[in-house]
């Protein structure tokens, strides 16, 4: 049944993005920047994604701390995992877009600095339990790590608002942005472009949690294994 | 009166001028292509890599699982 609601899950989203796509190449283009602005529609929904799992990936370390069931902890590695596949996304999208409107691919600048932090904060975080052989201590460090990682998050979001960058200002959930309401609605609306990308995430979350469940198994096997 | 101006506005625009313009256009959709093609191939390539670890983490519980009743006999 569970593989089921994931299949309709992901044919729910390839047909969502496949619509998105033939309705964002009928807009016009932006007037300065031209059809590269088109970029944004997948460049924000994989950055909001995967701040979402950061959000996700904290509430789950802190609940593991507290109650020290594993449960949250393989909800904190999946989603950590899946949050930093969107940034790796939203980081290589945003350079191949800055290469067009800035000359260059990469700006040391505080929004984009802090977002390639982030990704390296939690891909630490993933290397961090690769080191750590024991379950209990490395699901503990783990958590710690990631209530710490989660730090960066609020300063990626909060960066264009209080520091001047070379990345442009918020255009979305402020009064300075303008957007189409098409437009946004091809991002923001039921069938937009976020709603798919939280649709794979949450897919490639499910598939996460099913092989942390491997993992564990193994785990006890080699455990027992080793008594024997 | 906007006839006029359009016409007064292509008639100070060169060849050159048009041919830079294609240019960048080209180049706009060539990049975005490009940024397209980049998240899903970031997306395909995560996938892969869950199919090929769900394949391992099998292999081994498999394996040890034999093991461990080769043991037990």
């Amino acid at each position: 049944m569970r593989n089921y609601i994931l299949y309709a899950l992901g044919a729910g989203a390839m047909f969502i993005l496949a619509r998105d796509i033939n309705l964002i190449a009928g807009f016009p283009q932006e007037a300065s920047q031209g059809a590269i602005f088109k970029i944004i529609f997948f460049h924000v929904p994989m950055a909001i994604t995967a701040m979402l799992c950061s959000f996700v990936a904290l509430c789950a370390s802190i609940a593991f701390l507290a109650t020290k069931n594993f449960k949250y902890d393989a909800i904190a590695v999946a989603v950590t995992e899946v949050g930093l596949a969107f940034l790796a996304g939203n980081l290589i999208t945003g350079s191949i877009w800055a290469r067009i409107i800035w000359g260059v691919w990469w700006a040391w600048d505080v929004r984009l600095t802090s977002a390639l932090v982030c990704w390296l904060l939690y891909a630490g975080y993933l290397m961090l339990r690769r080191a750590i052989e024991e379950p209990t201590q490395r699901a503990t460090f783990a958590a710690a790590f990631s209530i710490f990682a989660f730090i960066d998050v609020p300063i990626v979001y909060l960066s264009i608002r209080l520091f001047r960058t070379q990345h442009p200002g918020p255009v979305f959930f402020s009064s300075n942005g303008s957007f189409p309401p098409d437009w946004s609605a091809a991002i923001f609306g039921p069938l937009g472009t976020m709603m798919a990308m939280m649709m794979l995430a949450t897919i490639f979350t499910c598939v996460r949690l099913t092989q942390e469940n491997f993992q564990r198994e193994l785990d006890s096997l080699r455990r027992m294994a080793h008594a024997m | 009166m906007n006839l006029l101006a359009h016409s007064l506005l292509l008639a100070q625009v060169s060849p050159d001028d048009v041919a830079r313009e294609i240019g960048r256009l080209q180049r706009n959709y060539q990049f975005l292509s490009y940024g397209l093609t980049v998240a899903w191939i970031v997306v395909v390539i995560y996938v892969l890599m869950m199919v090929s670890r769900e394949r391992a983490l099998k292999r081994e519980i498999a394996n040890l699982k034999a093991m461990l009743e080769e043991r037990h006999r």
